[in-house]
């Protein structure tokens, strides 16, 4: 039973995330938004790539019993092609949003992206997700006593009629995403050419990091076609195959101020549409 | 009448004896019952899974680089064809769903180390790691402030590890943030002349493969020893 002391309780603690830049105030005003705050709260947060950071030690970490089920689950959901790991990536990774990304251990944002994804798509309902959370309570409540949680399911479902992707059909015999080799016609960049990556007013999704945009780099390999995660991400299957390229980066041209080793480089994998010519 | 100040007092210096269920373990039970239920995969394909996940790790990929070392005709197959001279070594990047694992796609490079190029590896988006050959991603891969700071830093970074090369030596940082997935093939140190691959395949270790470490005779662990136990940790 809940008391108003406990929803007191509960009350205060959420009041005390914050969510926002200091130098603006909750619930702003469009009049005082700049474009650089405006972009800064859309940026995806699994962007991490050179944000600043305090040194912290190194740990390793045992797994825990239900991570590697949530793991399992992710993957299997891939194999019945109920999902591909592009639409898990954007789930579990930008749509949590930053207090999630960074406030909960890494595997409950894989298990958050499952309840999300199956609500979505309607393979489930609401209520019958907190009537099975409910019940799973129940069976544990008062303590697991010896017992190791398990998932107890009270038949297999017939899955003829679930709506699946193509995904899991075409990627047989050949992974993804060798299944699209052939699909994206002539690469436009050769390894060796100068490109610069272009900097896109990129909403919701992007694997582009943001380091990189505007840079200047050279191709270092044309590595295969594959529709572009910005496309696949929203379960489409009619995007064209377009080439990737690993491309390298001067540590020099990336950083303002460089003053590290000179011969240093970075190389990161960008899809066609996000590169020009450079010269 | 239960004495509330009591109970108070007592949560906040002692912890609860219950063994209780984790929010973790409810919810990831409830979906599971749910997934199964709606016939959106089957128990058996879930178990053929988990048991694909317990028995990855690093092993094949230490196996491939000592044997890369001995063999240089195996060792051009392993810069070349990745996926032949991963099979080599047991590990058919197509299982167990007949498409690989969906994380992990099809597209494995290894990256040559050479005595002026040392490559270390990051997924700055997120865990982007070679699993099929090389087992789940330490803890410390997967946070912030390696992500954050190896793409920018990557000498001070590699410095916390232990790790300092020489000038000379190009520090080429590969951010894996798409499909491809990367694995590092660091350098035969001095002093293994005559080892045989079981010998050698011991001081390659997972460290060594990310590159944030250098193979070393007499050096057979990883570098963080420091490791947070599980709550329920996996059983057999």
């Amino acid at each position: 039973m809940t008391t108003a002391a406990d929803r007191e309780k509960r009350l205060a603690l959420v009041s005390r995330l914050k969510a926002t830049y200091p130098e603006i105030p909750e619930w702003p005003t469009p009049d005082i938004i700049t474009s650089d705050h405006y972009w800064a709260y859309l940026k995806n947060n699994h962007d991490q790539g050179a944000q600043l950071n305090p040194p912290e030690p190194f740990l390793e970490k045992e797994e825990e019993q239900w991570e590697l089920m949530t793991y399992a689950l992710c993957e299997v959901l891939g194999w019945g092609g109920i999902w591909v790991s592009e639409e898990r990536r954007r789930i579990c990774n930008v749509d949590v949003g930053l207090p999630i990304y960074l406030g909960l251990p890494y595997y409950s944002r894989w298990l958050w992206s499952v309840g999300k994804m199956l609500l979505e798509k309607n393979h489930i309902t609401w209520t019958e997700l907190t009537d099975r959370l409910a019940e799973v309570q129940d069976r544990y409540a008062g303590g697991l006593n010896g017992r190791r949680p398990a998932a107890q399911p009270k038949f297999e479902g017939d899955g003829s009629a679930v709506h699946r992707n193509r995904n899991h059909i075409d990627a047989v015999g050949k992974g993804d995403p060798v299944m699209y080799a052939g699909q994206a016609g002539p690469a436009q960049f050769a390894v060796g050419d100068r490109v610069r990556v272009r900097d896109l007013p990129a909403m919701f999704y992007t694997r582009t990091p943001e380091y990189v945009r505007g840079a200047n780099g050279v191709i270092a390999e044309v590595s295969y076609e594959s529709p572009a995660p910005e496309d696949e991400t929203w379960g489409r299957e009619d995007s064209t195959p377009e080439w990737f390229y690993i491309v390298r980066f001067a540590h020099s041209d990336l950083w303002d101020g460089y003053a590290g080793h000179h011969n240093d480089a970075l190389q990161t994998e960008i899809p066609e549409r996000w590169l020009q010519a450079a010269r | 009448m239960p004495d509330h100040d009591h109970d108070h007092d007592h949560d906040r210096t002692v912890k609860p004896m219950v063994d209780e269920i984790t929010d973790f373990e409810v919810l990831e039970i409830a979906l599971r019952e749910l997934c199964i239920e709606k016939g959106l995969f089957t128990a058996e394909q879930h178990r053929i899974m988990t048991e694909y996940g317990e028995q990855i790790g690093p092993t094949p990929a230490a196996r491939l680089v000592a044997r890369a070392w001995l063999d240089p005709e195996f060792k051009a197959l392993a810069l070349r064809d990745p996926m032949a001279a991963s099979k080599e070594v047991g590990v058919d990047w197509l299982d167990p769903t007949g498409f690989g694992t969906p994380s992990d796609f099809y597209a494995f490079k290894i990256l040559e180390d050479t005595p002026t190029v040392h490559h270390v590896i990051v997924c700055a988006l997120c865990s982007c790691y070679p699993r099929p050959i090389l087992g789940n991603s330490p803890e410390w891969y997967r946070t912030p402030n390696y992500r954050r700071r190896i793409v920018r830093w990557p000498r001070p970074v590699l410095a916390e590890f232990g790790l300092e090369l020489p000038e000379g030596v190009e520090v080429r940082v590969q951010d894996s943030n798409q499909k491809h997935r990367f694995m590092v093939m660091p350098m035969r140190p001095a002093g293994t002349e005559t080892w045989t691959e079981d010998q050698l395949a011991e001081i390659i270790t997972r460290d060594s493969l990310i590159g944030v470490a250098l193979p070393r005779p007499g050096v057979t662990t990883n570098i963080a020893t420091k490791a947070v136990p599980a709550v329920r940790p996996i059983t057999e």
